[in-house]
């Protein structure tokens, strides 16, 4: 399905490169102009020794290898370039270019103008290590499939010798290269649970990777013992097997997870890098970082504010739903403070800087979403409970064997211990998890919710209460019509379309509402007055539309604003006034479905809202959420799933803003719906990407699934451990039989989790 | 059977050659997107394509 849509989508390109040449159609903007001062250049290019310079872009709105396609080709054939390569995990375009004949600046608008959004790319530590850890997982899995390769081709040899009967150099021989190609491998390849399991260890925790650590060392050491004494039996192959099955396992799942993470993002970058600056008089271009605190600085309408200021010329509204969530902009006159992210929606500003971005209200943002990360309290897995018990049982059992023995035949204690030990190998169920866990984010894939979390579907099974944002998760996030109060004898369509031509004019988020009603001609002279409304002249008549007072102004008659708690805008002629128009935030209409099954599943729903306004405890009333809590801050929603946590329970937070990124940081589970700001999305367990809320039950759901599927494999693995361990302890289990035994009982746990990859059926 | 002596030893050494390349291509960063490579096929066809266009015009212009 996908390769078929990706190739119309190729062909679409193509046919649409063909046509116009590279060299067309793209403007160069003025915002890149600062890239080509070589200071700015230099922190993500690279010189190379012929001349030529190599620049890292962190591309924005890649989304699958039919953009890297597009941006190579478009890039490829543009003089100067030597080559463009796109590495679509890091979303990194690495350009070759010739300094001489291309301008970074040119490069940049060029992706622009492709329909992507160029950034510096800086490298950051956290990413290094990412991409460190990746290699070393895929060294690590490479060595241990070859050594098992070579193992097993040896193993086959010495089991069929066990049953045919083999000469002893040989066996001897086929032994000792089994040791040397599994030494290799337990030291490279498995060397990682040893250092785990002693890391824990140390710390008094139990963890999975202690048995897993334990069955692998022993084994090999009896084995390794076996070969030197030439005595007993060795286990080379399922040492070797189990290790190459484990790694395949944890290198998936971190695979799936990693895919989609974008850890590496932070708040800063959704700054523009550009700023105009007041310098003897005139405006220049100069890089955000130079910025210093008293400096004017420009803010154009429609842009992203740079830097905390405070106005000293025009008048405008900005939009905070950085900070509060909202979309409705508040005005700001001379005087007040705007702040780093926060979007001026109406009209030119001029800016006093305030301070460096250390200081800004955003940077205190991503600190807390920082702060966040550490407090999340670390839920322990299922696995690694399990595993504290498992390691006990099977060292008792263990001795208990061989002080057995002793008493029986001391001469076999040591051979039957051991194969206690190998027998009652934890593969299965060290497979368990990562497999079941495997298989439901892949079939959740197929559903649109990526998982990013490590440890989020089991958080998310045992929720207990699940926390909602209101604008833009609950609610679409974008202002509609919600109804028409008529004052005079005028029908509503007509209303309608006098309100849709007005609002042409403006850039005010209200103008949305009406983007689609057709207008009414005839309308000339229309102004748009900063923070008040617009009017405009038809058939001799004047028409305003906007606030209160500046519709008075006009028409004295116009009534009060009706009670309803909406966001009431008024439109009036120079005789009558003709309507308020009721605008609000629409709730989606999965909502109630969502929170009516969140409850019968018994969990506590609760709505956590940065609005103060009454629209909060309307919407919670209308769903019929009984906790609700208004007008906060994203610290103070932080504090509430803090306060809820130390009370023991399981907090999964659905949120969507900049302003949610940190509690959903901290929440044990939590979603990030479609349409996040990329902060929110870095931080939340799963993303949402169709944008339907329902999706939130159907992965609480598959979460439980998980759950029980990690149970049924925890059932199976432990059940073929207890009924093989006696067996063995009896002594009874050659080694050939413990490799198949272990083989298929991890074959029947894999086989098991893929049942989650199944669509629910509805 | 004595020719296992000499035998398996060359296995061992075919092995760590595989090895050695495996981890030379890892480190190499040739699995470093492994997204990207899957699409790589389809891509060429085009690839081939503007190249012979840019040889073209290569031509052209001389």
């Amino acid at each position: 399905m996908i390769a078929a849509s990706g190739l119309e989508s190729f062909y679409q390109q193509r046919t649409a490169y063909s046509e116009r040449p590279a060299e067309a159609e793209f403007s160069l903007n003025d915002q890149y102009l600062i890239y080509d001062d070589p200071d700015m250049a230099q922190r993500f290019c690279q010189r190379e020794d012929n001349g030529s310079v190599t620049a890292r872009l962190l591309l924005g709105g890649i989304t699958c290898a039919a953009c890297t396609w597009l941006i190579e080709q478009s890039l490829g054939p543009v003089p100067g370039v030597h080559s463009a390569l796109v590495n679509l995990e890091q979303s990194r375009l690495d350009i070759c270019f010739d300094p001489t004949q291309l301008k970074l600046s040119e490069i940049f608008s060029r992706v622009e103008s492709l329909g992507y959004r160029p950034r510096p790319f800086h490298a950051s530590t956290q990413r290094e290590q990412m991409s460190a850890e990746y290699r070393r997982d895929l060294r690590r899995l490479g060595v241990a499939g070859f050594g098992m390769m070579q193992v097993g081709m040896f193993a086959v040899a010495l089991h069929a010798g066990d049953i045919q009967g083999i000469e002893e150099q040989y066996q001897g021989l086929l032994r000792g290269f089994s040791l040397l190609v599994s030494s290799f491998v337990v030291y490279y390849s498995a060397g990682t649970f040893f250092t785990t399991a002693w890391r824990h260890l140390r710390q008094g925790a139990l963890v999975m990777d202690l048995p897993v650590a334990l069955a692998i060392g022993l084994a090999w050491l009896a084995s390794a013992w076996a070969t030197v004494s030439g005595t007993g039996q060795v286990y080379f192959d399922s040492v070797v097997m189990f290790t190459f099955f484990l790694l395949l396992g944890r290198f998936l799942e971190a695979r799936v997870r990693q895919k989609h993470s974008l850890t590496w993002f932070d708040a800063e970058s959704t700054l523009p890098d550009a700023v105009s600056c007041q310098q003897g008089g005139q405006w220049v271009t100069v890089p955000r970082t130079q910025v210093v605190a008293g400096d004017v600085v420009l803010l154009r309408p429609g842009e992203t504010i740079p830097v905390d200021a405070e106005v000293v010329g025009g008048t405008s509204a900005v939009r905070e739903d950085t900070f509060n969530g909202e979309h409705l902009p508040r005005a700001v006159v001379v005087g007040d403070t705007v702040f780093a992210g926060t979007i001026n929606v109406e009209g030119a500003l001029e800016a006093r800087v305030l301070g460096s971005y250390l200081e800004s209200r955003l940077a205190a943002l991503q600190q807390s979403v920082e702060v966040a990360q550490t407090a999340k309290p670390q839920l322990a897995r299922l696995a690694d409970r399990v595993a504290s018990w498992f390691v006990a049982v099977i060292l008792l059992v263990t001795s208990a064997t061989a002080l057995a023995w002793m008493q029986i035949d001391s001469s076999q204690a040591l051979w039957i211990a051991l194969s206690v030990l190998v027998i009652s190998c934890p593969c299965a169920l060290a497979l368990a998890t990562p497999a079941a866990l495997t298989a439901a984010a892949g079939s959740l894939r197929g559903s649109g919710v990526i998982v990013r979390g490590e440890n989020a579907l089991e958080a998310l099974s045992r929720s207990s209460h699940l926390l909602f944002d209101k604008t833009g998760t609950l609610t679409e996030g974008k202002l509609g019509l919600a109804t028409v109060q008529l004052l005079a004898d005028v029908d509503q369509d007509q209303v309608l379309a006098i309100a849709s031509s007005l609002q042409r004019w403006s850039n005010h988020p209200i103008s949305l509402v009406f983007q689609d009603i057709a207008e009414a001609p005839g309308f000339q002279d229309i102004h748009y007055h900063l923070g008040q409304g617009l009017s405009g002249q038809r058939q001799g008549l004047q028409y305003r539309m906007g606030s209160d007072t500046f519709c008075r102004q006009l028409c004295a008659t116009l009534p009060p604003a009706p009670d309803a708690p909406l966001y009431w805008v008024a439109l009036c002629d120079e005789h009558r006034a003709l309507a308020w128009i009721g605008l609000n935030d629409r709730v989606r209409p999965e909502a109630r479905e969502v929170i009516d099954d969140a409850r019968a599943g018994g969990l506590q729903v609760g709505l956590l809202t940065g609005d103060s306004s009454a629209q909060g405890p309307l919407l919670a009333e209308e769903l019929g959420i009984a906790d609700v809590h208004t007008g906060l801050e994203p610290q103070q929603k932080m504090a509430q799933v803090q306060r809820l946590q130390e009370a023991g329970a399981v907090v999964s937070m659905v949120g969507d803003g900049l302003n949610d990124a940190p509690v959903l940081s901290l929440a044990d589970a939590s979603f990030a719906v479609a349409g996040a700001t990329d902060l929110a999305r870095t931080q939340a367990d799963f993303v949402i990407v169709g944008g339907d809320l329902r999706a939130v039950i159907s992965t609480w759901r598959k979460a439980r699934a998980c759950r029980r599927i990690i149970l049924q494999n925890f059932g199976w693995a432990l059940g073929y451990n207890l009924s093989a361990i006696p067996l063995a302890a009896m002594g009874y289990i050659p080694p050939w039989a413990a490799a198949i035994g272990m083989s298929l009982s991890s074959l029947l746990v894999v086989a098991n989790s893929l049942r989650l990859n199944r669509q629910p059926s509805r | 059977m004595d020719s296992l002596y000499l035998l398996i030893p060359v296995a061992l050494v075919f092995v760590a050659v595989g090895i050695k390349l495996l981890l030379w291509a890892i480190d190499n960063g040739q699995y470093d997107d492994l997204d990207k490579e899957a699409w790589r096929i389809l891509a060429d066809e085009q690839k081939a394509d503007t190249s012979n266009r840019d040889s073209n015009g290569g031509e052209d212009s001389k």
